[in-house]
């Protein structure tokens, strides 16, 4: 008796297990999944099947406004990424050198717009660079991409600054380097996943970002979300873009998974 | 390590312009009448309060926090779970696993509240399977798709407190005769609080003031704040009025940021 009530105990546990992990990532990836669906299938509402068709992935570099859209995307996203980087880096790198105190100061203002919903912060941006010698469009979504960025950069550099040991930069200067030789030749190489996981967060970030984009864009200038976002329900809506994300998510994966490879093969031989 | 506190002089200056000042300036447009894209003199008003007593703000405010609070409750139940069952999992791939979670997050969230819009119509790709829905305008709607977007924030940092966790501490209550109930009730979880409080905060916040979300899955029946500051700002440039309910998101976000500091004063769980 005893042991049946064990089993039915651990069944019911092992099944609740699963159920739980089957809910979070089926809830998690549907829209996903359905992108996809809606990418290969040939009608262009979207509302049934009508039969399999990749015409959608050739209609992204036909549909002019949407591959300016893309492109618009890549660019700010490319030196989004590259500015954030370089200067979240830098950051970190300074509040790691800070007493205790003062570094808890900076990582709190460092995580307001972390924390800050999108549209908050899409409005704030929008309401001081109204006041900006800045022209609505390319420059202003720009600068809000960059501004977004920084945080999660220095969020995923500090914790590697940490684990260095404090005397490492200036040993380096004792023995002969100059402050950036320090910067670049000591500190740089030990944070190096730190950096790359930061850029990697900025770029994803950009790409994909719709209601910062929204609210410091002005009327001309068009990311992939304002595009879409301009012709859902409407008939301009292509569902190339479906296509393009599907290739996006796809890549995200590739990279990933890539990534996740080359770190095992580390474990395993070391 | 002195001379590179410097590095941090130009990125106070940058928050200053970038997160203070437009605090400052949205504070000033919510008390006067100052049009800020057509600079000028201006009074102050307390016009823009007027507008808190409106029905629609009114209903804006309360669909706001039930959905938020309700999309946050069903987030906690299933991520907790699932952030213990992965961080506790043995299998090579758990980091693989993770990262799985983390992606859709990276996919462009329009399309995915589209593709749940496409879904929730009667007319859909379900019907093949001979099932239709009707869901657009419904609670369910709402919560279903919060829950799919805001999920993998209440999972992660959980997730990383619970990896975090000394597992000695784990061996110790069982050894000291504590059952695993137990162990979990007065060890584990107390210990990964301040994950739990970064989760429902990072679930609660873009729940409660999402714009896009209401709008395609509530069918213009259900309303949320993020829309009337979406209708304000950019539609009938009401700035004065969406300034103010800005402001008001603002003071919860302080104290919500407040809260996570208290548990986490680095922001180590935010990402």
């Amino acid at each position: 008796m005893i042991n049946n009530k064990f089993n039915y105990k651990t069944i019911l546990k092992k099944v609740s297990k699963f159920l739980l992990i089957f809910t979070a990532y089926s809830v998690v990836y549907l829209p996903i999944i359905i992108i996809f669906l809606l990418s290969i299938n040939e009608s262009k509402s979207g509302q049934n099947f009508t039969g399999l068709s990749f015409k959608w992935y050739l209609e992204i570099f036909q549909n002019e406004r949407l591959l300016k859209a893309i492109m618009n995307t890549l660019l700010v996203a490319l030196i989004s990424t590259f500015v954030a980087t370089i200067s979240g880096t830098l950051i970190a790198i300074g509040i790691n050198s800070l007493s205790k105190k003062r570094r808890i100061e900076m990582m709190i203002l460092n995580n307001v717009p972390v924390v800050s919903p999108d549209i908050v912060t899409g409005i704030s941006l929008m309401v001081v660079f109204s006041l900006l010698p800045l022209s609505f469009g390319f420059q202003t979504m720009l600068l809000a991409h960059i501004f977004f960025s920084i945080p999660f950069v220095v969020l995923s550099v500090l914790p590697k600054l940490k684990e260095l040991d404090p005397n490492l930069f200036d040993a380096a200067l004792d023995l002969g380097c100059n402050y950036f030789e320090g910067i670049y030749k000591v500190i740089l190489p030990s944070i190096k996943t730190g950096i790359i996981t930061g850029a990697l967060i900025a770029f994803t970030m950009s790409i994909d970002d719709f209601v910062i984009s929204y609210f410091t864009s002005g009327n001309g200038f068009q990311n992939v979300s304002l595009w879409i976002y301009a012709r859902v329900g409407r008939k301009s809506f292509s569902p190339a873009a479906y296509a393009y994300n599907s290739l996006i998510v796809l890549l995200t994966i590739g990279i990933l998974t890539y990534i996740n490879k080359i770190n095992n093969k580390k474990i395993k031989e070391n | 390590m002195n001379k590179l506190k410097n590095l941090v002089y130009p990125y106070l200056l940058w928050m200053g312009v970038l997160v203070l000042l437009p605090t400052l300036l949205v504070l000033l447009l919510s008390i006067s009448d100052l049009d800020i894209f057509n600079l000028g003199p201006f009074n102050f008003s307390d016009d823009a309060f007027s507008f808190l007593g409106r029905e629609e703000v009114k209903i804006a405010a309360i669909n706001s926090i039930k959905y938020s609070v309700l999309a946050t409750i069903f987030c906690f139940v299933i991520g907790y779970p699932v952030a213990y069952f992965l961080s506790n999992s043995n299998s090579k791939n758990k980091t693989l696993y993770v990262t799985l979670l983390i992606i859709p997050i990276w996919s462009n969230m329009l399309l995915r509240i589209i593709a749940w819009e496409r879904l929730f119509f009667p007319v859909s790709i379900l019907n093949v399977f001979g099932i239709s829905l009707d869901l657009i305008g419904t609670d369910t709607a709402i919560i279903i798709g919060m829950v799919s977007m805001y999920l993998p924030f209440m999972v992660l940092p959980i997730y990383s407190v619970l990896e975090k966790l000394d597992k000695n501490l784990i061996e110790a209550s069982k050894d000291l005769g504590a059952n695993e109930f137990k162990t979990f009730r007065k060890v584990i979880f107390p210990l990964s609080i301040g994950g739990v409080v970064s989760g429902t905060i990072m679930t609660l916040l873009p729940a409660m003031t999402a714009f896009a979300l209401p709008e395609r899955l509530g069918g213009s029946k259900i309303i949320l704040i993020g829309n009337i500051v979406e209708d304000y700002f950019i539609k009938s440039g009401n700035i004065n009025a969406g300034s103010l309910i800005s402001i008001i998101l603002m003071v919860v976000i302080v104290v919500m940021f407040i809260v996570i500091v208290k548990f986490d004063k680095e922001g180590e769980t935010l990402i």
